[in-house]
């Protein structure tokens, strides 16, 4: 299932942002090569020698409207200055500046070194203030973004896995000690009437009851940080009674579930933060919510370990 | 139920330091060597994070391309007449959708919403059940079975997705009976 999500998301990717892109360049969202009419003010007055003229760039928001068949507007005028070369005029807008759609798009690939957005100016000839600004091309924005999004989060997921270094270390330190102090052990006999049933294939007395309780105990007072360290260590003890180096067990399938459900009393520091003193109106339907997923999470764990495909690849169907 | 909450997060503040420092206390008291035991298990620290790194890019890389693809707003439009007939707003379901994909992404939808409803909005509050009610599956997927180097998941993606999809609809269906 996850070969055929996993591709889905990759391949219904690929065919969304081509499907925009065609549909963006057929429809000349961009306006490709044409000129942006925009009149053009010297506060400094104007200097056809020099290099750099600072100038105040006006666009007309009916015209502008009508050039990209947008609704959005754009501000009173935007600040920039001009730069005089051989090869012609460029004027640039102040990094920064707030463009509207889809000006603000263009601006990510007609964009100079100091991320100013620049452009051709046509049709000028001082003083006449009338002019057009022609962009670079823009041409699969969307097959750009996925791109820059892949790069990006495969950069992110490693950061993400490096970043749990130090505190995977404190808690399977911390779950050493609990394991020779025999502490495990006494929690194993503590949790079993009620994790049990959950787990029938794990043997009685075995210390994966107890990782389960801890990983269980953390995730309800909402103690993300321990909660991930247990929950590894309750897996590599689920690991050890596997006889299959790379298949998933009914157990591991249920202490899966079971997080992914995310029981817990205490809502994510997060939304507190975010809802602030709503979140007292919350609680109740968060607790109500996440109780119901949980039981939906047990039972389609343990119902769909019955059905004869996924029974086949039990690994312990033998036992 | 305030107080049953303040009681819970005053007990939240004590049991990771009952764990951090209860826990070689009584490995003392047992006369376990808790530095060695403990710098032993730490050890593997390093190891798991490393095993973890190629299940946690697979991931997170094929979903934040489906982000950047714009195929949830198509979703969302296509989805939008079916969801009518269960009373799901369709404003959340990019929500719902983003919810099992992406922790980072739901948070980023639940600012969004705020700005654009404002707290005491219903949406928002059934938004933010939505996020506060489950987890990241498919992170939790990642990183749970990348740990362990398991490739074959079997049920766990559908058993996730299934309790996934049932609390964004039992969110949905309990703030509207308390607030609606």
């Amino acid at each position: 299932m996850l070969n055929y999500i996993w591709a889905g998301l990759i391949v219904s990717s690929f065919v969304f942002a081509l499907g925009y892109d065609v549909r963006d360049l057929s429809s000349d969202k961009y306006r490709n090569g044409q000129p942006l009419p925009v009149v053009l003010a010297f506060p400094q007055g104007y200097d056809a020698a020099a290099r750099r003229v600072p100038v105040e760039v006006r666009i007309d928001p009916r015209e502008y409207a009508s050039f990209y068949r947008t609704k959005q507007s754009p501000d009173s005028s935007y600040s920039g200055y001009l730069l005089q070369t051989r090869e012609g005029v460029q004027v640039r807008l102040a990094a920064g500046s707030k463009l509207p759609e889809p000006l603000a798009t263009i601006g990510k690939v007609s964009k100079s070194r100091d991320d100013e957005l620049q452009g051709r100016l046509v049709g000028f000839t001082p003083p006449a203030a009338k002019a057009g600004v022609v962009f670079e091309p823009v041409r699969f924005v969307k097959l750009n973004a996925i791109a820059t999004a892949a790069l990006d989060f495969a950069k992110t997921g490693a950061e993400i896995a490096i970043g749990l270094i130090g505190v995977l270390a404190l808690f399977l330190g911390i779950l050493k000690i609990a394991e020779d102090a025999g502490i495990v052990f006494a929690l194993v006999k503590l949790v079993r009437p009620i994790l049990r049933p959950l787990f029938p294939d794990v043997p009685p007395d075995h210390p994966a009851l107890g990782m389960i309780a801890l990983n269980l105990t953390a995730t309800v007072f909402g103690l993300g940080n321990a909660a991930t360290p247990f929950g590894i260590k309750a897996m590599e003890e689920l690991q050890t009674l596997n006889p299959s180096e790379d298949t998933a067990t009914n157990a591991m399938v249920m202490l899966l579930a079971i997080n992914t459900a995310a029981l817990q009393l205490v809502p994510p520091v997060l939304l507190l933060a975010l809802m602030g003193t709503q979140i007292n109106t919350l609680i109740f339907p968060i607790l109500t919510t996440t109780v119901l997923g949980l039981i939906v999470a047990i039972v389609a764990a343990r119902l769909l370990g019955r059905l004869p495909g996924y029974r086949a690849t039990d690994p312990n169907r033998n036992a | 139920m305030e107080t049953a909450r303040n009681a819970i997060s005053l007990l939240s503040f004590f049991v990771l330091p009952a764990i951090l420092v209860g826990f070689p206390l009584y490995g003392l008291y047992k006369r376990v060597p808790v530095y060695e035991s403990f710098v032993e298990g730490a050890k593997d620290g390093f190891h798991v994070a490393v095993r973890i790194i190629p299940y946690l890019v697979a991931i997170l890389f094929a979903i934040a391309m489906f982000r950047a693809s714009g195929a949830m707003e198509a979703m969302t439009r296509a989805l939008d007449p079916v969801l009518g007939l269960i009373g799901f707003p369709a404003e959340l379901l990019p929500m719902a959708i983003i919810r099992s994909l992406s922790g980072s992404g739901s948070a980023a939808l639940v600012v969004d919403m705020i700005n654009q409803y404002g707290e005491d909005s219903i949406l928002v509050k059934m938004a933010a059940v939505m996020y506060g009610s489950s987890e990241t599956t498919f992170y939790v997927i990642a990183v749970y079975f990348g740990a362990v180097n398991i490739r074959k998941t079997r049920h766990a993606v559908p058993a996730g997705l299934l309790a996934d999809a049932a609390a964004m609809i039992i969110a949905v269906w309990t703030v509207r009976l308390l607030y609606g």
